[in-house]
């Protein structure tokens, strides 16, 4: 089975898998057939973070393709733009970090694949040449991200149909994008990486004012890691460790949760929303005092999912009120703050999982595109943090902390649930939310991941406001309000929230679930 | 506008998906005067593409995404793009209802100053909404002319709008297709 976050990719993943590939070979399909359907979220201009479960050697192993900070990065790189940083962090050269998804992608076929890279690109590449017919949800991107696009694209650009956005129902190919993924799949990573493509990336990069050179681009390397462990009452959960942060601080949110009676409560019940959005405004708290890239600073990752951590968020928090305050950290919700990134999930025969998170940062990232070549350039520069004494600061080789979090989760030691979704800072709150939904709730996946959804975070000590979609009961809201939470009321379907995909094995039913988001266009399939 | 001129403009709507919906006496030709200010109400990402169809319509224009009244001077029409975008009013750091502060402001200030107000929306189906709706509700009985992408319209949100002021609206297929009624709404 393959759910991602377009058609088009999860029959490249399910060809994968008819020809005899397992769950990474379908996984890599499917990741690089997004970057030509699904352009806009991910591709090989970025990176990301993968979670593989092996089930003949009942292993599961992490590999992380964050992208780097180039070795000319420095903590006040953007600080010193003054005025102009906002756009230096966002929409130039000085924005690109080192993509990592091609030397992610062709480690984990090397190691746990049985087919070359060049397989696995080939629906990317049928994809980019046919093109396809551009969906509501492809043009509403395309047109919030035009003032962009129209700075950075060059000349004739597929991103825009003559200089316009893409309306629904318009076809949208990409053969640049089809002729490099051909060159890397003839030659290699060392094309993207060592070649001609790399050539003109570092050209695009420094063009807009950038400072990666052709050393940070053949120096990447994609790593593999031990993933990180927790637990939610019988439930094991292996996830991708730092610098990706999603998996980290849903464990952290489900410790605190185990102590609540969220079933007596009840699913978006008034107390419900009310305790989960003041344990989340503590968690952001940490996410910007602890949280950065373990090659180089000391994450606390043991002390966060601890017992004793749970009890004392617990121990704070007032059942009738928001707090006043809450630790302070200087968490600033981005000011364009999309639910950009992707995710899929992929299961073979032999129960192998993989659950794979990646992204460009900001929708269509850059909006930078080397020169013949089809693909985007990330902006994930911008996920470094604003102040230069953070532990997240700008540094050279330094991956940025991400909110991504691929997860695995086990009953019984074995696996029952992949999951993962994009959504920037709101991916663990909302991956949080459908593991209740399924666990506590005995929501079918689908359900479940369709469910209303709700967010909340603190920023200098202070709360923000408990985002909701439009669908919770008005009643729910207005007694919110009366307890002192601040709501804001979102679209009822809002991408803002995410577009999380998952697979749910069954096991005593003998049946597996696809879940698939429309707040994205998300499907699943098997064969 | 003569019988000739408006009889000419629909044959050609018709071939390009044009549909206009005016009442008595209503003219969409040469209704307009340049120079065009050209801003936004609810900081959506649709202002910018209307700044592109005026350039290639040849039009002396000047976009100000949070334009004010000062802005208005030497203006001789005044074009809002309608649509409340979250996104985008983060971004500028505002909330709807200073946007809307502003919104009404800019329009008073325009009426002051005899600039007339011609209203686009351009974002379809997916820049409706009920903030959206509430800001034009409130400021498209003030406008002069409209100009609509259909999907936008499929309720009749905008024809219920502009039917009882005798307001003439342009439905269009496409943003693309915007640039032409937008071209001859000026002189």
């Amino acid at each position: 089975m393959v759910v991602a976050a377009h058609p088009l990719a999860v029959e490249a993943g399910l060809e994968m898998l008819r020809r005899g590939g397992n769950a990474v070979d379908g996984a890599i399909a499917t990741a690089a057939a997004l970057n030509a359907a699904e352009p806009f979220a991910s591709g090989i201009g970025g990176g990301g973070f993968m979670i593989i479960h092996l089930a003949r050697e009942k292993r599961t192993t992490v590999i992380n393709f964050r992208e780097k900070a180039p070795h000319l990065a420095s903590p006040r790189m953007f600080k010193d733009k003054g005025e102009e940083e906002k756009e230096w962090r966002t929409s130039s050269g000085l924005a690109v970090a080192v993509p990592g998804a091609l030397a992610g992608w062709d480690l984990a076929l090397r190691k746990y694949g049985t087919r070359t890279l060049a397989e696995g690109l080939a629906g990317a590449i049928a994809i980019a040449e046919q093109g396809f017919t551009v969906s509501p949800t492809f043009s509403s991107i395309n047109k919030d991200e035009y003032e962009r696009l129209v700075k950075n694209l060059p000349e004739g650009s597929s991103y825009l149909n003559e200089g316009l956005p893409y309306e629904p129902g318009d076809r949208f190919r990409n053969p640049d994008l089809a002729r490099t993924l051909r060159l890397i799949a003839a030659g290699g990573v060392k094309e993207f990486y060592q070649g001609e493509i790399g050539r003109k990336l570092v050209v695009a990069v420094q063009a807009k004012g950038g400072i990666m050179t052709a050393e940070d681009l053949a120096s990447y390397k994609a790593i593999e890691l031990e993933p990180l462990q927790g637990t939610y009452k019988d439930i094991t959960i292996l996830t991708a460790p730092p610098p990706a942060s999603g998996g980290l601080h849903l464990i952290q949110f489900l410790n605190v949760i185990e102590r609540w009676p969220v079933r007596t409560w009840g699913r978006n019940s008034v107390p419900y929303v009310h305790h989960l959005s003041e344990a989340l405004r503590f968690i952001f708290a940490d996410r910007e005092r602890y949280l950065g890239d373990p090659g180089f600073v000391l994450v606390p990752v043991h002390w966060l999912i601890s017992r004793d951590y749970a009890a004392g968020v617990v121990s704070r928090v007032r059942d009738d009120r928001p707090l006043e305050s809450y630790p302070y950290a200087e968490y600033k919700q981005k000011e364009k703050d999309a639910a950009n990134t992707t995710h899929l999930c992929v299961l073979d025969g032999d129960g192998n999982i993989v659950a794979l998170t990646q992204s460009i940062n900001d929708f269509f990232g850059t909006g930078i595109v080397p020169e013949g070549t089809g693909f985007l350039l990330n902006d994930h520069m911008d996920d470094f943090a604003v102040n230069e004494q953070s532990v997240n600061a700008p540094g050279p080789g330094h991956r940025p902390v991400s909110s991504m979090g691929p997860l695995i989760l086990f009953k019984s030691g074995k696996p029952f649930l992949a999951l993962g979704s994009p959504g920037g800072t709101r991916i663990f709150s909302s991956l949080t939310q459908i593991v209740l939904n399924v666990t506590e709730f005995g929501m079918s996946l689908d359900q479940a991941i369709e469910a209303p959804r709700f967010f909340s975070f603190s920023a200098g000590g202070k709360p923000g406001p408990i985002a909701v979609e439009a669908r919770f009961p008005e009643e729910v809201i207005t007694a919110l309000r009366a307890m002192g939470q601040e709501v804001e009321v979102r679209e009822a379907f809002d991408k803002y929230f995410g577009g999380a995909q998952g697979i749910m094995v069954l096991r005593d039913k003998k049946i597996i679930h696809g879940g698939a988001d429309s707040r994205r266009d998300g499907v699943g399939a098997g064969l | 506008m003569k019988n000739g001129v408006f009889v000419s403009f629909i044959v050609f709507g018709l071939l390009v998906g044009i549909l206009i919906i005016p009442g008595l006496g209503q003219e969409t030709a040469g209704i307009f005067e340049q120079p065009l200010l050209i801003t936004s109400a609810g900081q959506n990402a649709e202002v910018q593409i209307a700044a592109v169809l005026a350039k290639r319509a040849g039009l002396n224009y000047t976009l100000s995404k949070q334009a004010t009244a000062a802005d208005l001077e030497n203006m001789k029409t005044l074009v809002l793009v309608l649509g409340a975008s979250l996104k985008g009013l983060g971004a500028a750091g505002l909330d709807m209802g200073k946007e809307r502060e502003r919104v009404i402001a800019l329009i008073a200030a325009a009426q002051k100053a005899q600039v007339p107000l011609l209203c686009l929306h351009l974002g379809g189906e997916v820049r409706r909404g009920q903030q959206t709706d509430d800001l034009i509700a409130e400021v498209l009985p003030l406008a002069k002319m409209v100009i609509v992408v259909k999907s936008g319209n499929g309720d009749r949100f905008f024809t219920k709008l502009c039917q009882p002021k005798n307001i003439p609206l342009v439905e269009v297929e496409k943003t693309a297709d915007v640039q032409i009624p937008l071209q001859k709404a000026f002189k």
